[in-house]
This record gives C-alpha cells, sequence and structure tokens, in this order.
C-alpha cells in the first residue's frame, strides 16, 4: 500500500487545527497516513495518524519552501515516493505546495474540499465557489493537494494505535531565503471581534464614496462597520476591520453583509455568526447559501432606504 | 533591476453569471468580459515603483490569445518598458503547463532579470501555483504572499508575507528570486484611456508559445464542471423597498441587536 504524506502546519508553536483536515483527506484516500511535523513542543494526538516524522528543524525552516524540499526529498528516499503529499490550504501551505510540485515535477490541485472516492475525483473551485470542477491526476499520477479548511476534518479521526514515531535530523537549511521575524498588525480604533452587530460592506458597493453613507448607517444602527477583502485592498476601510482568514474571524450576534459575494475566504471569517442577513445584486452569489436571510437587490439603494426610514 | 511580471487576463466573473454547458463539459464564458487579473495589477505596480525607485526596466508578458496583447497595453501604461505575447493557440488551464510554458521561455530566451512578479493567483481558476512552480523550475527562491517589500537592493530583498489572521512575517531572500505578489501591497495607479492609446504605440513582441513546448503537458484533467451544491440558503425577504426594510429592522429587533 502506499502512503500519504501530510505535511503538518506548525505555526508559533501551534499545531494548526487545519491540519485535521489534511489528515480527513488521506484517510478518505485509503492510504497509510504518515504525518511530517517539525520538532517542538506542541499538543499532537498520539493516534492521529498510522506514522509520525519528527524533523530536528525549527518551524520556520519547517515553513520554507527552499528547505521543505530537501526534507520531503529525505522522506521519499526512505519510504519511496508518496502516493499523494497533503499541505493546508493556508498561506505557507499553498506556498509549500507550488514549490514541491515545481521541484517534484507532481500534478497539482489546490484548495481541494471533496473527494469521491469510488473514482479519484478532486473537488476544486473556480471564480471563487461559483462552480466546481471534477480533477483527476493525468495518468493516476501522486499527486501535490491543498485542502480547504474545514472540508474533511469528520474523517480524521483517530487510529487503533498509536503512530509510529520517527526522528529525523541532519537536514541542511539553504540559506538563500531566511525568516526574520513576525509582524503584527496594527491595532485598530475599534475591535471588531467583540462587535454584536456588524455591518460589512464589499466592492459591490462601488467605491470608496459610498462609505460614508454606510457609516452613517451604521450609526443609526448602533452597528460597527466592517468589510470584506477587497474593500480593505482599495483602502476604502483599514485593515483592522476587515473580516476573514487574513483579517478577523467575527462571531456575532448579526452579520449583515451588504454587496459581499461571499469568496471563501471570506465565509471563513464569518460564518458561525448568530444571524446572518445578505443583500446582493446578484441571485447567485455563493453568501445565499450561508446566509439565515437574503435579500436580492442594490445594496446601495436598500441602505439609503433604511436610512430614510431610520431618520423618520 | 530588471524586473519580469507576467500578467495575465482573465473573465471577470464578479458580477456575471457563469453558465455551464454541454454537459458539463465546458464553461461558457462568452457573455463575460475580460479584463486584467487583479492581483496582477498590483504586481505590475510594484514593480513599476521599484524601477522607478532604483532604475532599471519591467517586462510585463502574458501567457494567452492575441486578445491578451490588452492587459500588456495596460501594464505598459502603467510604467511597463516592453510588453511580451506568448500566443497559446488553447488555453492552457493546468498551472503544471503554464509555468512549464513560462520556464521554457524565460531560459531559452535568456531573459536577463533580478526578479519574477507573479499575482499570488488568477481570478478564474485561483491555483495559485504558477509563481510556485516556476521558482522550482529555475531553481530560484520563491516568497508567495508578498504583502510589502522592505529593501529591494542587488542581490537582495527583504519582504514581509501576509499570514493568517492579520499577522505577517518577514524574510531575507536572495535575488534573483520569484515572488507572488497580493492584492492590498499598494494602491495601484489609475490607467486612462489615454494613457492606453498612448501604450498601445510602443511595440510588443509576440512569441508562440509553439516554440517553447519542451514538457508542456497537463498533469490534470478536468471530467466535469458542477454547480455547488445548494444548501437549502437563506430566507428571502421579497417585496418593496419598504416592506423589505421593515422586514429587515424586525429582524435585527427580534435578535436583539437594535431597539
Amino acid at each position: 500500500m502506499s502512503y500519504g504524506l501530510i505535511v503538518g502546519e506548525v505555526r508559533r508553536g501551534q499545531f494548526e487545527e487545519r491540519n485535521l483536515d489534511s489528515i480527513g483527506l488521506c484517510n478518505l484516500l485509503g492510504q497509510e497516513s504518515v504525518l511530517l511535523v517539525p520538532q517542538g513542543d506542541y499538543a499532537i494526538k498520539e493516534n492521529c495518524t498510522d506514522a509520525i516524522v519528527k524533523v530536528a528543524v525549527d518551524e520556520s525552516i519547517f515553513l520554507n519552501p527552499l528547505d521543505m524540499v530537501n526534507i520531503l526529498s529525505r522522506v521519499f528516499d526512505a519510504r519511496g515516493k508518496a502516493g499523494a503529499v497533503i499541505f493546508t490550504s493556508s498561506s505557507s501551505g499553498g506556498e509549500l505546495a507550488a514549490y514541491a510540485a515545481g521541484h517534484f515535477d507532481m500534478p497539482l490541485i489546490t484548495d481541494v474540499s471533496g473527494f469521491e472516492k469510488g473514482q479519484n475525483i478532486f473537488y476544486k473551485s473556480y471564480f471563487s465557489d461559483k462552480i466546481f470542477g471534477e480533477f483527476k491526476p493525468a495518468g493516476g499520477e501522486p499527486p501535490v493537494l491543498t485542502v480547504r479548511s474545514g472540508s474533511f476534518k469528520d474523517a480524521a479521526g483517530e487510529k487503533a494505535s498509536p503512530a509510529v514515531v520517527e526522528a529525523m535530523d541532519g537536514v541542511p537549511a539553504g540559506g538563500a531565503r531566511s525568516f526574520v521575524e513576525y509582524v503584527e498588525e496594527e491595532k485598530g480604533e475599534v475591535d471588531i471581534t467583540k462587535a454584536d452587530f456588524l455591518l460589512s460592506v464589499g466592492r459591490g458597493i462601488g467605491n470608496k464614496d459610498e462609505i460614508s453613507d454606510y457609516e452613517e448607517l451604521a450609526d443609526l444602527l448602533k452597528a460597527v462597520l466592517s468589510g470584506s477583502r477587497p474593500v480593505i485592498d482599495k483602502q476604502w476601510l483599514p485593515k483592522p476591520r476587515q473580516v476573514g482568514t487574513s483579517g478577523k474571524t467575527v462571531k456575532p450576534k448579526v452579520y449583515l453583509a451588504m454587496a459581499i459575494s461571499g469568496a471563501f475566504q471570506h465565509i471563513a471569517g464569518m460564518k458561525d455568526s448568530d444571524c446572518i442577513i445578505a443583500v446582493n445584486k446578484n441571485a447567485e452569489a455563493p453568501i445565499f447559501q450561508h446566509a439565515h436571510y437574503g435579500v436580492i437587490g442594490d445594496a446601495n439603494k436598500l441602505r439609503d432606504k433604511l436610512k430614510d426610514m431610520l431618520k423618520g | 533591476m530588471n524586473l519580469l511580471v507576467f500578467t495575465k487576463r482573465v473573465p471577470a466573473t464578479q458580477e456575471e453569471e457563469v453558465r455551464i454547458v454541454d454537459d458539463g463539459k465546458r464553461v461558457d464564458l462568452s457573455k463575460v468580459p475580460f479584463k486584467l487579473n487583479d492581483w496582477d495589477n498590483y504586481a505590475v505596480e510594484e514593480a513599476v515603483r521599484i524601477v522607478e525607485k532604483s532604475g532599471g526596466s519591467v517586462t510585463a508578458i502574458s501567457i494567452g490569445d492575441a486578445e491578451s496583447d490588452e492587459v500588456l497595453r495596460r501594464a505598459i501604461a502603467m510604467g511597463a518598458q516592453d510588453g511580451f505575447l506568448i500566443e497559446v493557440v488553447q488555453e492552457q488551464q493546468d498551472p503544471n503547463a503554464r509555468a512549464t510554458l513560462a520556464h521554457n521561455f524565460v531560459r531559452k530566451e535568456v531573459l536577463p532579470f533580478d526578479a519574477i512578479f507573479t499575482g499570488v493567483q488568477s481570478e478564474d481558476d485561483q491555483f495559485a501555483s504558477v509563481g510556485g512552480i516556476l521558482a522550482a523550475k529555475l531553481g530560484l527562491p520563491f516568497v508567495s504572499m508578498v504583502i510589502g517589500i522592505d529593501a529591494f537592493e542587488a542581490g537582495h530583498a527583504t519582504v514581509r508575507r501576509e499570514l493568517e489572521g492579520g499577522l505577517q512575517e518577514r524574510v531575507k531572500v536572495n535575488l534573483p528570486a520569484v515572488f507572488a505578489i497580493q492584492s492590498g501591497i499598494n494602491e495601484p495607479r489609475y490607467v486612462s484611456i489615454m494613457g492606453i492609446r498612448k501604450a498601445s504605440k510602443v511595440e510588443r513582441k509576440v512569441f508562440k508559445a509553439g516554440d517553447y513546448q519542451d514538457g508542456v503537458a497537463n498533469k490534470i484533467d478536468v471530467e466535469k464542471w458542477i454547480y455547488p451544491p445548494s444548501k437549502g440558503g437563506a430566507t428571502m425577504l421579497t417585496g418593496d423597498a419598504d416592506s423589505i426594510c421593515k422586514e429587515l429592522l424586525g429582524i435585527l429587533k427580534e435578535k436583539g441587536v437594535y431597539q
């Protein structure tokens, strides 16, 4: 039986929860599961996989694509080429996976969110979840995969016996790229994670001039204003107000999303809100799949109507 | 500094319906307008800023059909000196095939460069992989999710990568290297129609993808396209604007966030 190699993401001493999705997919592939991690003092279930390989390097080396390919080479030398190499779908997971696929000349499917076992089909989002493609590695070649977080953690399970633990040392660390330091985001004037009621705006509002009217509506509703990634990228709102994986994860009582189409990275940051209300002019917008209430229509017009009504 | 920037012309599906046709075999984009990939816009801007500060040149390169000349004109209008089109007969979807084609082109044309920029991902397929595969094939260092460039000097650069939850990491990297640029790194300059008209007087070179095919093959096949499964979704508020607003305020009151 071939083995699936799970490259565990350890960041600032934490074994990231999204690794469970990688383990889950590996179990669905029906292959022996081998978890590759850097050495460290973090909690990890001893029976999460069949084997664990602990590499005697700092996490910053482990997360460096130039060093990771050397580590993978060592694993392949010892065990043969893996039947699949599985990374998280994160900033570093995506970076490592692409570099590894290029280095080892392997097929690559990123952001895998579903798997059809009988047919060896991997589901991958296109156009921000508007459609999905059913992908197969050509010629049945072993693929490199990145796994969308939340997709397979239910299949992570536990093995009957503890994993066989191996150590790997003597990995040469390159010098062409090196970690310097972590940089924290500047603190905002408000903490959107503390708000009960978030009024969140997306690119569909059109331009920066619309923001002041949304600020006014937020004031009238006693809501806190936040935004999706494009709004922050365009500097319509400051970074500390960003909802999504690269911004803040929020869980307000009400999340009112206006003109946000609902890219996965945004949904991941707000899906656990008690009540989600979405306003979007496109009836096909993915956000309606996650909302409790929806309005199909122009967000700016609805904003103006609400303002008029509240001002009475 | 000589910088190569890979740019892609993509369908602007943000506000458009994407239609699956031919029993799932094909996606119909014939009614969708096309534009420069958003991430590449940031990459071109960042490259132009570096060259404006420290001299050198920016070459925009696009893999695509003849229409992709449009994104090269735009890059030149933003400040790139050259535009190269690698003209393909058939769109190459697989990031491996695209990266291999890019690799063959850079090597065969012996393009001198200090760095290659790409966008982190393209808006259509969102593989976020071409830069990384290309870097590995060239045997160069790779940094993705670049959200800030602190120093860019002969032989090395110091950049910040975007991680999750607002965290960044600063890394130092030797040049030449490949950088995948994240959206939001800068505020791309406005490009006027006049600017693009002027840019179209600068000659763009056209290369045939057929001349760079060594090892270019799809490593993955798409069997079928499907719409996402419907989860039942939201309760829709309907009626005239007045009644929708009243109902909306009613929900806010019921949830206790508005009195």
